[in-house]
């Protein structure tokens, strides 16, 4: 999902460099992983101290983490709640029920592969992850926000009808988004 | 052992429900078997005249075997602590029907709500048969055993291509399937 | 001269994605300026479908899924599991692993109230408070990791007993863990408690009188606050409630301020339970064995189990038709009641600035009610 930039200006090696101490956590508690995301806030496993705050509303929030599985009837609004975000933006999928499915994999209300709906940067495995495993992981999207890889952002512009044919397939119709993906792709030269 | 709490109250109920099957459990525990056309005057003389003023729950069970739905009424007494299990059965059908006791206890709302959408039976009299959990399914209710959950997700959802060697293996040995 | 304005009303939806709502819900309200003259509830972005994947599993596979329906508090899910099992099938437990199941039992009620407490106070705006009681719940959670080897899902209870015995001086660190909690039981009133601006929000929000109550099907500790001394521990008493010595806090106004007493109150009494237990326990084995658990049949029968959690009654109606897997399991978490239709009358007359805190002095807990 990253591909790597060979030619970067200065300018955005700096950018990359400052944006990456500053990434704002969207505050979604979309499942069961939620409860160990207290922890990792509060004083113990302190996330702030890289720079990582929490944010209310979608529309100035740098990450989506997606804690654990999703049902169809979540899954509409975080599909919405992720077109609402301001690109350049990443998606964490927590836990192994975004990987396969989980312990969830026979039931006929959640969804199984994250990756058909909206592009995910990283995993974290675990079920559920620990309050380190989770720093351990903001940490490797630090690393690669600086080096350049992070660009799955990109990706949903690209093939933005694979990801529409899935999401209408499981939400059996086309959902209103109020968002025009096209033109922001417009914007981006994509 | 000597169940006398339980004993006096069956021996209060019996006399004017000489059609139902009365039995202690097991300490604190009685089983009610009703028609189920007795049902709500059990009802309303279990709330304003012995005393069982807390409806815990109203579970429903699926006897696809023997053709009918049987509805479980969960009652506690306050001051005698003694819980009461109430059962019925009424025909299994596309949409069977039977009569509500929202009017009498709020907590029933919510269990018989969930039991139409679940298993399909409708409450006639009840104000709000709205679904609640399963808002944009299209299916058939998915409590009834006739529903298959694990073939519908397989065919329903697409999964992660994850085929490793020793998984093959057993899947050929036949193991691995319960 | 005036012009004469029509006010009418309007409507919005705190939906799930909010940080005032305790998980994964939305309410659709109804306003006219700021009061609220009508509300629904919205739940179902939870549902998993538990009961039917319950009934798709053997009866030992289905141990390591139950403990995720409630998600800050999930002993009593097992516990629950396990009983109903061994009623119908007249399984004995031995009698040091009721003990343990009753330490395990209230240490996650500890949990669950620190991490309500905090939540309580953070709606009206004092956010020191779940910085700290957060904090400290991670220490019991240290506990269960090194008994049970995982900090949230513990999958330890099985029907016939626990899984594995105390590590050696685990019961001098459940003391020092209880003695650390204790002292700042202090400092938690210092902060909140007794702060005459925490006072002044909390009082006379979201008022529950006791016909209100109790006709409306409320149990737990919102129960208590309106003045009815009604717990399942003493009531309808299992492991072994029946043989320790505590009380039951009780509080009469029935207002958020009142919940968060008892709450507080029902801390320093599960610290003394915990004492005692540590106190008393007998030695002996910890489990019995089930006979080849992969081929293991329980006979027909059927049985209700309840218990006391941090928000209420929870029960469990199993059904077994003499097969290996659960003919029927139905769930009837804490927040059916507390969740839909009282958190739905007690909102219409308050105001919009007071929803919030309605909500998370109920503690409705959403996994709860969607399974």
């Amino acid at each position: 999902m990253g591909e790597k930039m060979t030619q970067r200006s200065v300018w955005e090696k700096i950018a990359a460099k400052l944006s990456k101490r500053s990434l704002w956590m969207l505050h979604y508690c979309t499942g069961c992983g939620a409860i160990e995301l207290p922890p990792t806030m509060t004083a113990r496993f302190d996330m702030e101290r890289f720079g990582i705050g929490h944010m209310v509303t979608p529309r100035q929030a740098d990450i989506l983490l997606i804690t654990g599985y999703l049902s169809v009837k979540t899954l509409k609004r975080v599909v919405l709640t992720y077109e609402q975000m301001q690109s350049p933006k990443y998606v964490v999928g927590f836990g192994s029920c975004t990987i396969n499915g989980g312990m969830y994999w026979n039931s006929y209300s959640t969804m199984k592969k994250l990756d058909q709906y909206i592009p995910v940067e990283t995993y974290i495995a675990g079920c559920m992850p620990r309050p380190e495993a989770i720093i351990a992981s903001f940490n490797a999207l630090i690393d690669k926000i600086d080096r350049g890889e992070a660009n799955s952002w990109k990706d949903y512009y690209k093939n933005y009808d694979f990801y529409k044919e899935n999401q209408d397939r499981v939400f059996e119709g086309p959902i209103e988004t109020y968002n025009d993906i096209k033109a922001d792709a417009a914007l981006f030269k994509i | 052992m000597d169940y006398a709490k339980e004993n006096s109250i069956i021996e209060k109920m019996q006399p004017e429900f000489k059609d139902a099957s009365f039995r202690v459990v097991k300490e604190r525990r009685i089983e009610v078997k009703l028609p189920s056309e007795r049902l709500y005057d059990f009802a309303v003389r279990m709330q304003k005249r012995w005393n069982f003023l807390h409806l815990s729950a109203i579970s429903c069970v699926d006897w696809i075997e023997d053709g009918e739905f049987e509805l479980v009424y969960h009652f506690w007494n306050y001051d005698e602590k003694v819980l009461v299990m109430a059962k019925i059965r009424i025909p299994r059908e596309e949409t069977s029907h039977f009569d509500t006791l929202s009017n009498l206890w709020q907590p029933a709302k919510f269990f018989e709500r969930d039991i139409h959408e679940m298993f399909g039976i409708y409450f006639d009299g009840s104000e709000d048969m709205e679904r609640y959990i399963l808002t944009d399914w299209n299916g058939p209710p998915p409590m009834r055993k006739d529903f298959i959950t694990r073939e519908f997700a397989l065919n329903f959802y697409k999964y992660r291509e994850y085929e490793p060697q020793w998984l093959k293996d057993m899947m050929a040995a036949g193991e691995g399937n319960e | 001269m005036s012009k004469k304005e029509e006010v009418r009303d309007y409507e919005i939806f705190i939906g799930p994605n909010h940080p005032g709502i305790e998980g994964n819900f939305s309410l659709k309200l109804k306003l006219l300026g700021d009061k609220i003259i009508s509300a629904k509830t919205d739940a179902g972005y939870l549902h998993r479908g538990f009961e039917k994947l319950m009934e798709e599993r053997l009866f030992i596979q289905n141990i390591a899924i139950v403990c995720r329906i409630c998600v800050p508090d999930p002993d009593p899910n097992e516990n629950n599991y396990a009983r109903a099992i061994e009623e119908i099938a007249g399984i004995e437990v031995p009698e040091r692993a009721k003990w343990i199941r009753t330490l395990v039992l209230e240490l996650s009620r500890l949990a669950s109230h620190l991490f309500t407490i905090g939540g309580h106070a953070a709606t009206t705006g004092l956010y020191a408070l779940p910085n700290w009681t957060v904090a400290d719940r991670d220490r019991i959670l240290e506990l269960f990791e090194e008994l049970t080897g995982g900090r949230v899902y513990h999958i330890y209870q099985l029907p016939g007993g626990v899984r594995r015995d105390f590590p050696d001086g685990f019961g001098k660190r459940v003391l020092e863990v209880m003695d650390y909690i204790e002292s700042r039981l202090g400092d938690y009133d210092d902060l909140a408690i007794n702060n005459a601006l925490f006072i002044k929000r909390a009082t006379g929000i979201g008022v529950l009188t006791k016909e209100q109550a109790i006709s409306w099907g409320v149990t737990g500790p919102d129960l208590r606050a309106c003045g009815v001394a009604s717990d399942v521990r003493k009531d309808d008493p299992y492991e072994v409630y029946d043989k320790l010595d505590f009380e039951i806090p009780t509080q009469t106004e029935g207002d958020a301020y009142a919940r968060m007493i008892v709450r507080r109150r029902e801390m320093e009494q599960s610290i003394s339970i915990v004492r005692q237990i540590i106190d008393k326990i007998p030695s002996g084995p910890v489990w019995n064995k089930i006979p080849n658990p992969l081929k293991w049949k329980v006979p027909a029968g059927d049985a209700y189990v309840r218990t006391e959690s941090s928000k209420g009654e929870f029960a469990y109606y199993m059904v077994s038709d003499g097969g290996r897997k659960p003919y029927r399991v139905h769930v009837r978490g804490a927040s059916t009641t507390q969740g839909v239709h009282v958190l739905e009358n007690l909102l219409v007359g308050s105001r919009i600035e007071d929803a919030s805190q309605v909500m998370f002095s109920l503690d409705a807990c959403p996994p709860e009610v969607d399974r």
